[in-house]
């Protein structure tokens, strides 16, 4: 057993079974984690639940006992996921139906940032304004 | 919003703004809005749409001889938008003029939030280990190659950055949204 660290909307530790190339932690875990619930009706958040195609890819069984994959729940939830074994972290990306309804139903991906001072700002804060997001950087 | 990891770092640049900056230390805007190179602006209107995808513009005529470009046509666009609701640039299949993130493209952007929390962490092996692999995984991203540079103690605007550019042009100066010479019209 790992204490792994993920990186999702927000950071958490958990302690996970990296055995098989799987990233497996308690099923009581998820809400904690990544914000979703395993039910008989699949990944579920608040009113809203993912049907799961493929359980055993979220809980493979056998010797896994009722562990769920985190790899495997966030393909479910359409996420792209990639795990640095050698520090134990896990980072889980944003739902890739966001930048695809970007990219074809032009629809901007809401998204809430700190200013220079550590307030927190939402792009909904300036839902009925016009809008330039420009993106620099230092380098 | 500045794709940047310090506050500090990035503060001496706001001198005089009065609009809203933000900072994106883990890099959620370069998956969000497939965001491969900076400067990239976005027009969002009043209804969530975005009128106007990913593309390259500047603030100011500061690198007008290296570029080429010019600021003003950009804020001439950019007025005429706000008062009329009219675009130059009718991008229909924004999709194709931005093209979605490849799926080391993708990748790098997870392994570079890794390295940057690892870092901040104080495990710069891990932190290296990570950037390198993240660079490997998308050479011509700027967000991940040059942005990595200060964090791993490369100078972005020296040899590394002359290296990467000189791949870069190699490589066609892929780019994630409207080249620059389009808003000549």
């Amino acid at each position: 057993m790992t204490e792994i660290t993920v990186l999702a909307d927000h950071t958490a530790t958990v302690s996970a079974d990296l055995t098989g190339g799987r990233v497996l932690v308690l099923p009581g875990e998820l809400p904690r984690v990544l914000g979703w619930t395993l039910k008989p009706e699949g990944l579920c958040r608040d009113d809203v639940c993912v049907p799961l195609w493929d359980r055993a890819a979220v809980q493979p069984g056998g010797d896994a006992g009722d562990r769920v994959d985190l790899l495997g729940v966030a393909a479910a939830l359409g996420r792209p996921a990639a795990l640095d074994e050698a520090s134990a972290t896990l980072a889980v990306g944003a739902p890739m139906e966001l930048r695809r309804q970007a990219l074809t139903g032009r629809t901007a991906p809401a998204f809430e940032l700190p200013d220079l001072d550590g307030t927190l700002h939402a792009l909904e804060a300036w839902q009925d304004r016009k809008k330039l997001l420009v993106a620099f950087a230092s380098w | 919003m500045a794709i940047d990891d310090d506050p500090a770092v990035v503060r001496p640049f706001t001198d005089g703004i009065t609009m809203p900056v933000l900072i994106d230390c883990e890099h959620l805007l370069t998956e969000l809005y497939a965001i491969s190179n900076v400067p990239t602006v976005v027009w969002i209107d009043e209804h969530g749409r975005i009128a106007r995808p990913n593309g390259v513009a500047f603030g100011t005529d500061t690198f007008k001889d290296f570029t080429g470009v010019e600021a003003a046509p950009h804020f001439d666009a950019i007025r005429t938008w706000v008062r009329t609701g009219e675009v130059d640039i009718e991008v229909d299949d924004a999709e194709a003029a931005v093209g979605d993130l490849s799926e080391d493209e993708l990748r790098a952007r997870l392994l570079f939030r890794i390295g940057a929390h690892l870092r901040r962490t104080g495990d710069d092996a891990g932190a290296e280990r990570n950037f390198a692999t993240a660079v490997e995984l998308a050479p011509h991203d700027w967000t991940i190659r040059r942005a990595a540079m200060p964090l791993r103690g490369m100078d972005p605007f020296g040899d590394p950055f002359f290296e990467m550019a000189v791949e870069w042009e190699a490589a066609g100066r892929p780019y994630h949204g409207i080249p620059a010479e389009r808003t000549d019209g």
